[in-house]
Parts: C-alpha cells; structure tokens; sequence
C-alpha cells in the first residue's frame, strides 16, 4: 500500500520544476487536518487569537486522548482545558481592546436647523455607545470570572494531600498563560485612554486574586519555571515573553504577605529576579506597547512594601543593539542548511542514512533557535525604543514620531532592514523544505523517544530504581505509554517483559525506526511522569525542579531525565513544524501602531484614513515598513538592495494579523491602502497576482520612450552644435537598454528610437532628428555661422541677433547620466563641443541619421544652393546694370593710391550698399553649404573605410592601387559565401543532423549579404556629387553671367560677367574690413570665398578671375611699386604708405581662393563632367557621366518624402 | 497517597498504545504523501504560470512588432512607385 504512494510521489520529482517561484496558494500543510499527533496549523490560525504570542502548540490541543492512558489525569484535563478556553478568550478581549478606537469623534454633529431632533440623536448615539460599551462590561466581567476561576483552579490543584492527578506542566503553563493574559488586559486597559478605564479594577481584580490564595506552593513551582529563562534551553521566544511579563506578578503575589516573602527569598535568591529584571527592563506586550517589570513592581509598592526596596537597583538598563556577529551566523547557517538539504536531495530513491537524518535534525533545531533569537531581539529592540523616546525631537513631532521616526539611527534601520531580511530569508527556506524533512524528523524524534523509553529507562530500572517500587513503576508506566515494541525486530513485548523481570538483559535494544511521532498527549503524559518521579510528589522541594538536594536520584538518572523532559518540549515545536517557523518568522508587529494613533490623536475617525491627504491623517512616513524602504532606497550603494521588497513581507504579515488574529478589517484596510500607496510611488499595482516583471517591463518601455522624448525637446531647444551631446546622451542611453535587456524583454533600441523620431514608415526618409538638423541649418546655422578655413570649424558670428528659443528643460538626473556627479561631468564635457561646428558634429550627424536620413539632408542641403543661386540672379543683374560701360586694366602709373581710387569710380554702387550685402550673404551661405559637404565628405570617407576594413575580408576584396578595389578570387564565390556552404554541405552530409533546411538557408543568406555588402562599397563623394549639382544648377544663368564674346576674343573691358561682379564685391569688402577692425569679415568668414571661387571656377572663368580681379591687379601694382621703391630709393614709398593693412588682406584673400580653385581643380575637374549619384536608398552610384542638367539629380529623395 | 502513575491496566493499554503507533505510523504515511503532491502541484502551477507569463511576454514582443511591421508594409505597398527601381 505504502510502496506505490511513495513511488508515485517520487516520480513528479522527475518533472522539471523552477525553484524560487512564489508560493500562491501557500506550502502543502494547509491541505492536512491532523489533530492529536501533532495539531493542525489550520487549527492553530483559527484558533490563535492574540496578535503577538501565537502559542505553543501543546496549549490548544484538546488532550481528549489523555485518558486513554488511564493515569487518572480527568480532572487535570478537563481544568487545563477550561484555562485553555479562558485564556483564548482573553485574548479574543485583548485584542479587541488593542484595536479599539474612539468614535466619539466620528459622531456627527447637528446643524441648528436640526434642533429640534436633538432628542433623536443622543438617542441613536446612546445606543451606537451602548453596544460599544456593551463590548467593554462584558470584557471587564469576562476578567473578574477569570481570575476567580484561575485562583480557584490554582487552589484546588496545590492542596498538599493531593487528592488528584495533576497539575501536569502543561497545566501550570496554562496557569501561567492565563496569568498573561490577564496581565496584559490589565496593562491594556491602562494604556489605551479611549477605553473608559478605572484604574481600580485592576486593584479589585488583583486582590481577588491574591485574597483568595491560600496556599503559595503552586507558585514555586511556577517559579522554578522561571528558572528556566536562565538557562534559555528549548525556548521560543514567545514563551520567554510570557514568563517575563508574568514575573514580577507571580513574585507580588508570593510576597504578598511578610511572612511569605521571608519564605521566599530564603529559597529563590532576591538577586537572581533583580538580574533578570535588570537584564530585560523591557517586554514587549503588543506591537506598540510594552510592560516594564520594574514599573509593575512600582506600581503595587503600596501593597507590598517590602519588594519595592528593590525596585531603584531596576533604573538603569543598557539599551538594546542588533549587533554585526548575526550577519555571520546567518551566513554560517544558510550554508550548512543548504548543505545538508542538497545531501538528502541528492539521490531521492536512496534511503537516507540515519546521520543524514540527525544531521537534519539538528539544523532545523538550530535554525528555530536562530529564528527565535532574532525574532526576539527585533520585539525587544522595538519594546526598548517605544520605552525611550527620541530625546531631541522638537515639540512639534507627535508622540509615535518621536518613538518611531526619531528615534533609529540610520544605522539601526539598516541593521534592521538586513535582520528582517535574514529572518525572512531563513524562514522561507525552511518552510520550502517542509514536507522534505517532514519523515527525517518524525523519524529522529521517534528514535529519540524509543531510545529513551526502551534503553534508558530499561538501564534505570535495572539498576537504580530497581528497590523503589513507587518509582519504577512509574518508569514502567512510561514506557507502557509510548514504547513501540513493534518497530523493534529483536523482541517482542512478551520476551520484553520477561527480560524487564528477570533483568539480565544487558546489551541495547536495536530498534528500526518509524516514521511517527509520538502524540502531544503522549508526550503530556511523559513529561507529567517524569515530573512526579523528579519531584516525589514534594512540592515543597527546595532547590528547583532539577535540583539535586535531598533527592533519592542519583546525579546521572537526573540529568538524563532533565535533558529529555526539556526535549519533549521542543519535540512538540518541531512537530509543528510550519506553525513554528511561522510564528517565528512573523513580523508584523513591526507595523502596527494603535497605542499611538489613539495617545497622539492623529486618526480622527474610524473611514478609511488613508483616502484624502489630510493633515489630521497618520503620515505614512512614520511608518516602520515605509521607513525602512526608504532606508534601502536612500543607500543605494549598501548592499541591502536587494531587500527593498523585504517591507511587503512585513505588510504580508501585519495584513495576516489583521485579518486573522485582530479580526478587524479597517485595519486591513489602511494596510492595504498603505501598501497600494508604496507601490504605487515605485510600481503600479493591480490585484492580488502581480506579474511584477511584466509590469517593470512596461514601465521601463516608457521611461525610455520618455528619456529619448525628452533628449530630442532638450536638442530641439538647443543649436545645432548639441548634436554631440545628444549623441552621447543617446549612447549613455542605448548603453543602459544593452544592460536592462539581459533581463527584461525590452523594446529594442532603435525600434523605439524610430518611433520617437517618428521615422517607421519605409517610405519617410526624413526624421525629426533630419529636419530639426535642416531647419537648424536653415534658420540658424548658415545665416549665423561663419567659417574658419583654418581650423575647418564654423563658429557663431558676434555680430548676429541670437535667435530666440524656447528654454531648455530639465529632467531628472536619471534622464542624463544617472546621477548629480556623473551629469556635471558630463556637462563639462559637453561645454567642450557646444561652441563650434566641425569634425566631430559631423560624425555625431553622420551616425545619428545613418544612410536612411542623411540623403534626404543632402537633398534639402542641394536645393538650398539652387534656391540661393536663382535669388541671387536678380540682384547680381541689378549690379551688373550699374557697372559702367567698359572698365580697362588698371594702369601701373597710378600706383595703388590712384588705383584704388579709380577702381571707386567705376564701382558706383554706393546706393546699392543693401543689395551688396545681400549678395554677399547669398554667395556665403552657398559657401557655407558646400564646406559643409566637405566636411561631410571627409566624415563619410572615413566611416565608409572603417566598413571596408570590416567588411572587405568577408567579401574576399583588396584595396589595390589608386583607389581601386581587387578582388582577391577569381570569378569563384567570396569567402563568406564559401564558409557557408561549406558549412552547409558538411552538415547536410552528417546523419545526425537535425534540420538540414537551416543550413540551406543560412548559405542562402550569406549569398544575399554578400551581394548588399558588395553593392555598397563603392561609394562616392558627396562633395563632389555637391559641386556637379552646383554646376548643373548654374548651366541656366551661364548666358547672363558668363556672356561669350562677341569677337571671339577675351572680353577685357566690357565684360559683366560674374567674376567682375564678385571683384568688386570683393574689393569691396576687403576695404571695409581692413579700414574697421575686421568689421565685415566676422559677418561673412571663409565662406564668402568659397561660395564665389567655386561659382567662378564652374562658370570656367577662373582664368579670368585670376587675370582681370581689381585686388588682383592692385596688388601687382603694389608689387612693381614695392620694387621700384627699392630700385630707386626715392621716397615714393609713401605712395603704398596707409593700404599696408589693405594689401594684407588682399594677399589672405588671394592665398584663400587659391587654395578653393586648388581644391575645386583635384575634386571637379572641367574636362570631364563626371560625379557620384546617390540613389534614394541611400546607395551611391560611383562615377557616372551626367548630362548637365539639375534633372539628373533627382534620384535623391525629395524634402516632402 | 494516590501516587502519580498507575496505569491501570497496563497489558491492555500496551497493547493499544502498540496499535496505535501502527494506524498511525499509516495516517502519517498517506497524510505526508497528501503533502507532498499538493507542494508538487503548488509548485507546478507556479512553474506554468512563470512559463506562461514567459511566453506571454515574448508574444507581446512579437504583437508589437508585427504591428509596426503591417504598417510599414502598408505604408510601402501604398506608395508603389518608390520601390520601381
């Protein structure tokens, strides 16, 4: 039956399943309702009522079995169960106390208009009070029962002649519970101020208790209980709490009489209460309250005087820390834990060996005390800090903020928020593991008892006991009750027995171990036994429990049944395995503030709090759990990131109590409103399952598209000089989506970059990104810029209007770099390249637009110089109009003086100054364009060898000789071609291969890269593509501005054409700038140059430019002058005396232009009207014969397109 | 005085206590194993759905790219002359 269950539960093992998912439906114990063996956590949730002490298991367990052990343990039972049901009620009334809130407030107020139903409210009121009120009487009569029945219980239980079984230790650890509750009620009632309280209950209460109490012995040995704190053996923290808040009670009401109190201290040391007062100065009650026994103890000084003598030593407590060895003990252990899991899992068919078992076992003990340890030291640290307020807060912060906000260092919040973490982290690793060891313990524990009750107790009865018959029968009773002689193979019960009696049995019982774990009533049962065997049935015994004065026991039998009676106990612990490392692990205390909403009156009202932004409202940053994300959010750089979920495991567990234990559900309401509020100012929740991952996804898919949004705004608001910045911000950028996309499926880069720049469509060929560059151009760069020859770097002319733009926005630091520091590095950076245009701009232009958009700019860019030509044909026939008939060489007589003044008089242009400098700016811009496409050029060279360098191995070319290209295979395919097919072949031909198709495709692919890859190579120039659409745009004004002579001959003195026009212009100017300093050339620059040069050298007038220009001539004359001066040594150097600066730049303007014919010659040369066309994919065509004419060059795409 | 202990009938009480520790050792068995398949299935829901939210993650790419992909293919085919080389 068992074989094919397991079987079959080990087979799903073979299914592939991913670790670290999330548990929705929570682990696998919910499903089992086991009750007896060991009880239900279902039952524990359900029936554990009190926020803070989920209670050990053993207190809820009915015990109905008990009697099936027949030790006369009925009335025991059926007391124990009667505390049990009182103390559940209790804590029922605590926390409905804990949560009560004032409505008082909440009642409305009548308008006058209403006066007359006055009447009718306070009715209505008095009844919503009453059955508020109702709650109240009806705990306060709930505790005068109950502490009349626990004194009566207490009572009929210690009377000396013991005419009943009992009380067991489950019995006294219900006494002692039920005192804690009371305990609590009572401190409740004190610290809420809402609740109508009298203070003299409490006295009334007490003194009923102690009035009635005959007899002081039961107390002694709840006082050897106590013992136990010392020696911190096989506790949980919960049980700790309870026996320190019930101290100081239980030592009041031993004291309650002179006589008694002499009786006392000669049996309990007096130091020994004050050092554990001292040492835990605080207990935490309820998560926002807290008990000082040394207060307690203050508070009855009245009653008792002689115990309040003591109370001063109680002041000065050290305060509590969460210290740094806990980082390393949780290390050490998750290490070991995983260990010894990985042992047990790594063969699941083969059996575990009984140490791999042990071992288990011992980690799981370890690992509820570490839980334990930690848990507690969280309580205690939290109790402490209520119980000492922030000393330096301003008046003006409420109570709770001075308690909580306060008052934790930021080191105590990281420590905290690493503590959590840890418990939490431990704790669900080993809830993961649950049904994993769920057999392994079972079957420890199992040895463990069988061990104890089949060899120990044997040895014992052999030996020690075997002359008191009292006491070995009780040991027989023992093993009566729990041995399980079956799972041993050697005997039977019968040779058992047999064996037992004749006592000549004397090697250890071998036992197979069973996977069942003896029952709580079982273990009830031992541990009563056991107590009566220590204790005799003297309860006057000095000395504690296990104390060894005056025992009939000898040392060793004592220790061995002291250490297993205290591991009974934790065998039930175990047992429960889940419930206990859910209690432990519980944390949501940290949350709750009730106490303190009510004493700062910062909740006014009983609706939803959290809905409006009201000052009135709790402010969420006083909340523990809102506080510590922020903590982990405001030190990035701690290491503790990984814990900024951790607070919702903290919310998790506050939602829990709310729900299940308080049973209120506004206040699961704010938790959840709180909740929603966190996530919301991080991500966005919507319902229960989060697909988080999905969620983050989304959102960074937006953050992006608002980033790259938002680097466009802030381009769009700047010139065009901070394209290099976009560029690198773009990079920084991408840079971060390659780092986000390892883990998130975000959008791709340039997909998101298109659909910004709104650039999707296959037929759009501009970009937001191109025509903000265009209109830049248009508007401000070639207007405003002029250009530097030397340092080929266009510069903002100083004496241009700047133009107005919107202001740049700002973003978060997160939209540039990251952070503060890296921005302002950055930003320095920047500055470097914001004050010119050149290589570097043009790079950054080249890889942002890319071959898609940059021949739409070059387009727009062309028929910007065709527009400027035709506008600048009426004016220049306006001043050819006004040039006088003929106008001879300059004669050499005249010297510069008069040649200077004659060359005025025939340029009597002075009413057309306006339509000069219009002129010249028309011949600039074209100037400026066709730099640009220099520049363009060179860039575009360079990327373009950079591809060949890559791609010219794949595709099997050489760079030969003058620029040609050699393949390096004769006719045969190139080498990735090859590679693939090769490939191909070879794969198809293995047996094994899979699918033989991809292959196919893939070479097939290969052919098609390498015919696009070859396509592209040849590329052309742009700048010579540039000038032959300037010469073919010129071709139509070649008759008016290069007029051919009608004799055949060189017109020298008649002619109009468009060199004569420029020498004048140039001249012109020349003079200005040279007379004020540098006036007009900071206007035009270099660009003036080269926009006529080249208009010149493609109308084919070079010649006579160089021949026939006014500065020309006059700087010849200068020249025969000069060396006539020197011939002569008259003083006719005066002639050139005052045209120095004049000449000089006469001389810069003729280096100038012949450096541009120079260029022009190398890249345009006449003879041949040949250039590069692009075609509208962006591909270029190397090298064809144009007919020349402007229609040639429509292959570009169009501006509209 | 009516000392702890005394089972009163301990034979009959051994026996049971014997019986006992088999049926349970059985409950214990099968209710372990009841554990064990509902921590398997527990699991294997949050498998799938981690899987299934996988899966749905990788089609939500594909939806959003076939969109854009449909409209530049009907963007291109609408301008037919463009591509007439």
């Amino acid at each position: 039956m068992a074989v094919p269950v397991e079987e079959a539960i080990a087979a799903l093992s073979t299914f592939s399943l991913e670790d670290e998912q999330p548990e929705v439906q929570g682990p696998g114990v919910w499903v089992s309702t086991e009750r007896g063996a060991t009880e239900s956590p279902i039952a524990l949730k359900m029936h554990s009522v009190i926020i803070n002490h989920r209670l050990p298991p053993s207190s809820f367990v009915e015990y109905s079995d008990v009697s099936a052990y027949r030790l006369s343990l009925s009335e025991d039972t059926k007391a124990l169960n009667q505390l049990n049901a009182l103390s559940q009620e209790g804590k029922e009334m605590a926390s409905v106390l804990y949560t009560y809130r004032s409505c008082v407030k909440a009642l409305p107020q009548l308008p006058d208009s209403m006066k007359q139903s006055q009447a009718d409210l306070y009715l209505e009121t008095y009844q919503v009070l009453d059955l508020e009120m109702s709650r109240l009487r009806e705990i306060q009569r709930w505790q005068a029962s109950a502490s009349s029945k626990l004194a009566a219980d207490m009572q009929r239980f210690s009377r000396p002649e013991r005419r009943i079984n009992g009380p067991t230790i489950s019995h006294l650890w219900s006494m002692l519970k039920l005192l804690d509750v009371l305990v609590q009620l009572d401190h409740l009632k004190n610290a809420k101020a809402s609740i109508p309280n009298d203070f003299s209950w409490y006295k009334r209460t007490f003194t009923q208790v102690s009035g009635q109490w005959q007899d002081t012995d039961s107390m002694r040995e709840e006082l050897d209980d106590l013992q136990s704190l010392e020696l911190d053996f096989a506790l949980l923290f919960p049980e700790r709490h309870i026996l320190l808040r019930v101290l100081p009670v239980l030592v009041v009401l031993v004291t309650s009489s002179e006589k008694d109190s002499e009786s006392l201290y000669k049996r309990v040391k007096i130091n020994r209460l004050i050092n554990i007062f001292k040492n835990e100065a605080v207990i935490p009650a309820f998560p926002d309250l807290h008990l000082s026994p040394a207060a307690i103890l203050k508070e009855l000084s009245t009653y008792f005087p002689k115990f309040s003598s003591q109370t001063r030593l109680l002041t000065l407590p050290a305060p509590h820390e969460l210290p740094p060895p806990i980082r390393a003990e949780h290390d050490d252990f998750v290490i070991r834990f995983a260990s010894a899991m990985n042992q047990s899992t790594d063969g699941s068919d083969v059996e575990w060996s009984k140490e791999v078992k042990g071992n288990m076992y011992d980690m799981i003990v370890e690992g509820f005390q570490l839980l334990s340890r930690w848990t507690a030291r969280i309580w205690e640290q939290c109790a402490w800090k209520f119980s000492r307020p922030c000393k330096d807060a301003s008046p003006s912060f409420s109570d709770y903020e001075k308690v909580v906000r306060y008052n934790y260092s930021a080191e105590e919040r990281k420590a905290l928020v690493e503590l959590v973490s840890y418990i939490k982290s431990v704790g669900s690793m080993m809830q993961r593991c649950d049904t994993l060891v769920a057999d392994a313990l079972w079957e420890t524990i199992h040895a463990e008892v069988q061990d104890f009750v089949q060899n120990t107790l044997a040895t014992m009865l052999r030996t020690t006991f075997r002359k008191k018959k009292d006491l070995s029968r009780i040991l027989s009773d023992m093993r009566t009750l729990s041995a399980d002689w079956m799972a041993n193979t050697n005997k039977s019960e019968s040779e058992l027995q047999s064996s037992q009696h004749g006592g000549e049995e004397s090697k250890a019982n071998i036992f197979y171990p069973r996977a069942v774990a003896p029952t709580t009533a079982q273990v009830h049962c031992l541990q009563f036994l056991i107590y009566e065997v220590v204790s005799g049935g003297n309860l006057r015994r000095p000395g504690g429990l296990f104390g060894n004065s005056g025992s009939e026991i000898p040392v060793n039998d004592l220790k061995q049944l002291e250490t297993f009676f205290y591991k009974l106990g934790f065998f039930l612990h175990i047992l429960d395995y889940s419930a206990t490392v859910a209690t432990l692990t519980d944390l949501g205390f940290l949350w709750f503030r009730e106490f303190y909403l009510e004493s700062s009156r910062v909740i006014q009202t009983l609706v939803a709090p959290y809905s409006p932004p009201h000052p009135g409202y709790f402010p969420i940053e006083c909340s523990l759990p809102w506080m510590l994300v922020d903590c982990v959010l405001e030190s990035p750089n701690s290491g503790i990131l990984e814990s900024v979920l951790m607070p919702f495991d903290i919310y998790n567990d506050s939602a829990q109590q709310a729900l299940v234990l308080l049973k209120q559900r506004f206040l699961y309401d704010e938790i959840e409103a709180e909740v929603a509020k966190l996530v919301d100012q991080k991500v966005l929740l919507l319902g229960r399952m989060i697909n988080l991952r999905s969620l983050i996804t989304e959102r960074i898919n937006k953050v992006f598209r608002e980033n790259i949004e938002f680097l466009f705004d802030r381009f769009e608001c700047q010139d065009l000089c901070a394209i290099v910045e976009l560029e690198r911000l773009l990079d920084v950028l991408k840079h971060s989506h390659e780092l986000l996309s390892r883990d998130l499926s975000v959008d791709s880069f340039s997909l998101m970059l298109n659909e910004m720049q709104e650039n999707i469509s296959l037929v759009s060929f501009s970009s937001r990104l191109a025509s903000q560059i265009w209109s830049e151009m248009q508007s401000d760069f070639l207007p405003n810029f002029i250009l530097c020859n030397t340092t080929q770097r266009f510069i903002r002319s100083s004496r241009t209007v700047p133009v107005q733009k919107p202001s740049v926005p700002s973003a978060k630091p997160s939209f540039y770099c990251g952070t503060q520091d890296l921005n302002s590095a950055h930003q320095s950076f920047a500055r470097l390249h914001s004050g010119f245009f050149g290589i570097p701009h043009m790079f950054s232009i080249v890889r942002l637009l890319g071959s898609r958009s940059l021949p739409w700019l070059i387009r727009a860019l062309l028929d910007h110089i065709s527009n400027k030509i035709t506008l600048l044909e009426p004016m220049i026939t306006g001043l050819q109009e006004s040039l006088p008939k003929s106008i001879g060489l300059l004669p050499f007589d005249g010297g510069v003086t008069g040649c200077v003044r004659l060359v005025k008089e025939h340029l009597n242009w002075d009413t057309k100054s306006e339509l000069k400098a219009e002129v010249l700016h028309g011949i600039k811009e074209i100037g400026s364009v066709l730099y640009w496409m220099g520049l363009l050029d060179i860039v575009m060279r360079e990327k373009d060898s950079m591809d060949f360098m890559q791609t010219a191995p794949w595709l099997g070319l050489l760079p030969g000789g003058d620029g040609q290209i050699v393949t390096s295979q004769d006719g045969g395919d190139s080498p990735v071609v090859s590679l693939f097919k090769s490939t191909a072949a070879a794969m198809v031909s293995y047996p094994g291969c899979p699918s033989p198709t991809s292959f196919h495709i893939m070479s097939k692919q290969a052919e098609a890269a390498d015919l696009l890859y070859k396509a592209n190579l040849n590329t052309g120039s742009v700048l010579e593509y540039a000038l032959a659409f300037t010469s073919a745009a010129l071709d139509k004004y070649c008759s008016k501005w290069s007029a051919a002579p009608k004799t055949g001959f060189i017109d020298i003195t008649i002619s109009k054409d468009f060199y004569r026009i420029y020498s004048g212009l140039q001249i012109g100017y020349l003079e200005e700038s040279s007379q004020v300093a540098s006036n007009s050339h900071e206007r035009l620059g270099d660009s003036v140059a080269w926009g006529a040069c080249t208009i010149i050298y493609l109308l084919g007038q070079q010649l006579h430019f160089e021949l026939f220009d006014f500065s020309y001539q006059i700087l010849n004359i200068a020249e025969v002058e000069a060396v006539s001066v020197i011939q002569t040594h008259k003083n006719s150097q005066f002639a050139v005396q005052g045209w120095e600066s004049l000449l000089e730049a006469m001389k810069k303007a003729r280096r100038l232009n012949n450096h541009v014919f120079s260029m022009l010659k190398a890249r345009c040369p006449l003879e041949e009207k040949t250039a590069c066309a692009i075609k509208q994919s962006g591909a270029p065509i190397h090298r064809i014969k144009f007919d020349n004419t402007v229609s040639a060059f429509e292959t570009l795409p169009q501006k509209g397109a | 005085m009516a000392r702890a202990g005394g089972i009163t009938n301990a034979v009959n009480v051994g026996i049971a206590v014997q019986a006992d520790w088999e049926n349970r050792e059985f409950i214990s068995h099968i209710s372990l194993n009841v554990r064990r398949l509902f921590d398997f299935l527990v699991q294997f829901e949050a498998t799938t759905k981690s899987k299934l939210a996988s899966l749905n993650e990788k089609l939500d790419v594909l939806e959003r790219r076939l969109e854009l992909l449909e409209v530049q293919v009907g963007n291109a085919s609408a301008n037919p002359s463009l591509f007439a080389t």
